[in-house]
């Protein structure tokens, strides 16, 4: 009943295209995550599906339901804004309140309903405390409390915890994952913030300038990228990528990456398909797998960054720059030279020219 | 523990003593800054209070003989201010003049409200009827006065209208019949002042937050619960500061209403300025004035404080 349908959804502002064929299937009761810098049609996509925006084309569905011409009070959808638009001159328990007493619910309803409501979300204490004074972490419980509480069977999240402070926001992603357990609604959630992205979302949908990069789940998105966008985007720091020509060596299939050096030999099942490829092609792998080696790439440090329980070393510099996340107690310092080698297994090639990722199979 | 809060305390205390903070130094240069204009405000607002009230107090008129500052000569011990209770046609005139009001500010808000409701939204054509319909307000009063007055002739345009749409031919006396003439002068205040209404209220209505409205919207408001239960409440304020300028000012009607009617037929358009400004020019008894202007004055007062506390009491619960 509550699952997603987006069929060949455009939607243009003008000349402008914000969302250029968008394809998505999201599962009854799951948590999808659209995840994409500003800009990128994430929002744009979220309002169409609640019926602020009427696409250009293409279909919503919901279940086998066309949403089309559905206004947006009839769609059954919870929405939370990004500034959570709670009614600064109501009371929580007005807030809370006011879809039911839309609908015409009876006071005795009602009543019981926001008692749960707010019990659920620990707003009992705050019931008749005015909206406006109100802390931005209780605003965002009001401001969910107040979709919640008319069951719907669609939540619509935007940036819900870009304004809350770092402490909080860890609270309420987890709040937020046993709130979308209990009731089993679909959930999308829109959100630049790729740890909100990862640590929530049952998948994920990687967008970049109007067109769906990626869909995947958390890990599927971070271990196997579909081209170099997402790549680069997922991950703290992303993925590096380096520009080369494939080449054989006596070892195998390798990477000659100019004044670099050679790459240590692709594994076995990537040489074929990347033997396949014309032209350059982008040699990637995650900063976290480097390790130090005795053969490998040999770059300069060019900066450390010490982040407490990690520490990441930047390497190289302009098109060859490369990062590297090693324990905080690594020895390097700038201007030593650093030979790093990413284990064979965690490698990944793009194609430099389109983007995409060269896979086997 | 308290002692050593205790001794903290004193020793702020002392420290202020000491020491003007700068927030007294800033109150006090603006004082000084201030002054000039100071007194410039007490000449032109105390001075002539003071003035009227020592008029009204006395039997004084202009052409007494004796300057105004000697009118304590003709100390009449408060006789202006009995015979104003038992003056009728001073009293009519107050009916008069709140009827009006009655009938306008209610009619200029409605209009205003629907109006500014209509414009909040987009249409095509919008800004030209925007600005076609804030030029009532640009009108000189006495040239509106003096259009409604040719309008409301029994061989005028309004009859020639009213003819052509009955079909048989229409010579309303509208200014001469006590009752038509009060309304033709109510329906020029209500043309020339809706515009102030809908300007004020449509500031009012843009202000209302657009994600609130659309929350409202989410979860099942329809357009008339939107309205009653966050655009009113969003507009309290302004409604009230609204309402407050338009009762003050239609409570003073004057110019638009004496070129139609001369507060004619008889005294059945006669309100409180009209009457004031008959008792000014025509029977010359300034203190018996002074004595009505200083009784309106305190009634006038009375609604503007009355609509500013309310409105404090709004932004407290707004804020």
């Amino acid at each position: 009943m509550s699952a997603i349908h987006l069929h060949n959804l455009v939607k243009k502002f003008g000349d402008f295209t914000a969302l250029k064929t968008m394809d998505l299937e999201i599962a009854d009761g799951e948590f999808m995550a659209l995840l994409g810098p500003s800009g990128c049609g994430k929002s744009t996509t979220m309002n169409m599906i609640a019926g602020m925006e009427e696409p250009t084309s293409g279909k919503i569905l919901f279940g086998k339901r066309d949403m089309a011409g559905v206004p947006m009070g009839r769609r059954g959808v919870g929405f939370v804004f990004q500034n959570y638009a709670i009614f600064t001159h109501m009371t929580v328990r007005q807030n809370l309140a006011y879809g039911p007493r839309m609908r015409g619910a009876a006071k005795a309803e009602i009543d019981r309903r926001v008692g749960a409501i707010a019990e659920m979300l620990q707003l009992s204490p705050l019931l008749d405390r005015k909206a406006d004074r109100l802390s931005v972490n209780i605003l965002q419980r009001v401001a969910i409390g107040r979709s919640a509480i008319m069951e719907p069977a669609i939540f619509l999240l935007d940036e819900p915890l870009s304004n809350v402070d770092a402490a909080f926001r860890a609270v309420m992603r987890t709040e937020l994952r046993q709130l979308q357990r209990q009731f089993r609604q679909t959930m999308v959630y829109v959100t630049h913030d790729q740890l909100e992205a990862m640590t929530m979302a049952d998948r994920i949908a990687v967008m970049d300038h109007g067109v769906l990069q990626q869909v995947g789940t958390p890990l599927e998105v971070y271990n196997n990228p579909a081209n170099a966008f997402v790549a680069r985007f997922i991950g703290a720091p992303g993925m590096n990528l380096l520009k080369g020509k494939p080449a054989e060596s006596d070892r195998g299939l390798v990477i000659d990456l100019g004044p670099l050096g050679v790459t240590p030999p692709l594994p076995d099942e990537l040489a074929p398909v990347v033997r396949a490829v014309r032209g350059d092609v982008l040699y990637g792998f995650r900063p976290e797998q480097v390790t130090l080696a005795e053969r490998g790439l040999s770059m300069p440090v060019s900066f450390v960054e010490r982040i407490g329980a990690r520490t990441i070393v930047h390497l190289g510099e302009g098109g060859s720059a490369v990062k590297a996340v090693f324990e905080n107690d690594v020895g390097l310092s700038i201007g030593q030279t650093a030979v790093v080698a990413p284990p064979a297994s965690s490698v990944r090639v793009f194609d430099a020219a389109s983007g995409r990722a060269v896979k086997a199979g | 523990m308290s002692a050593v809060t205790a001794t903290i305390a004193e020793g702020e205390m002392d420290a202020a003593l000491a020491k003007p903070t700068l927030r007294d130094e800033g109150a006090r240069l603006g004082f000084r800054l201030t002054l000039p204009a100071q007194i410039l405000v007490l000449f032109i607002s105390a001075f002539p209070l003071l003035m009227q009230l020592y008029i009204s107090v006395t039997d004084w008129s202009p052409l007494s003989g004796a300057g105004w500052w000697s009118a304590w000569e003709m100390w009449n011990s408060f006789a202006n201010y009995t015979d104003l209770a038992a003056d009728t046609r001073f009293w009519s005139a107050l009916e008069r003049t709140a009827i009006v009001m009655l009938v306008c500010v209610p009619a200029e808000f409605l209009l205003g409200l629907a109006l500014a409701t209509l414009f909040a939204d987009d249409f095509p054509g919008k800004r030209i009827f925007y600005s076609i319909l804030l030029m009532p307000m640009m009108v000189v009063p006495a040239v509106a006065g003096y259009m409604f007055f040719m309008l409301f002739q029994s061989g005028g345009p309004v009859n020639d209208i009213l003819s052509r749409i009955i079909g048989t031919p229409v010579t309303i006396a509208w200014l001469s019949d006590p009752t038509l003439a009060l309304i033709a002068v109510m329906i020029a205040d209500i043309w020339q002042w809706t515009p102030l209404m809908f300007l004020i209220l449509l500031a009012g209505l843009v202000g209302v937050p657009e994600d609130q409205m659309k929350a409202a919207t989410l979860l099942g408001a329809n357009a008339w619960q939107r309205f009653t239960t966050i655009v009113l409440p969003k507009m309290k304020t302004i409604i009230i500061i609204a309402l407050a300028i338009r009762v003050i000012e239609n409570f003073k009607i004057f110019d638009t209403l004496y070129i139609m009617t001369g507060g004619g037929p008889g005294v059945a358009t006669e309100t409180i300025s009209v009457y004031i400004y008959k008792v000014t020019t025509q029977d010359l008894i300034w203190g018996y004035v002074a004595a009505i202007a200083l009784a309106i004055l305190i009634v006038l007062s009375i609604v503007a404080v009355y609509a500013m506390k309310r409105m404090a009491k709004v932004r407290e619960v707004a804020a």
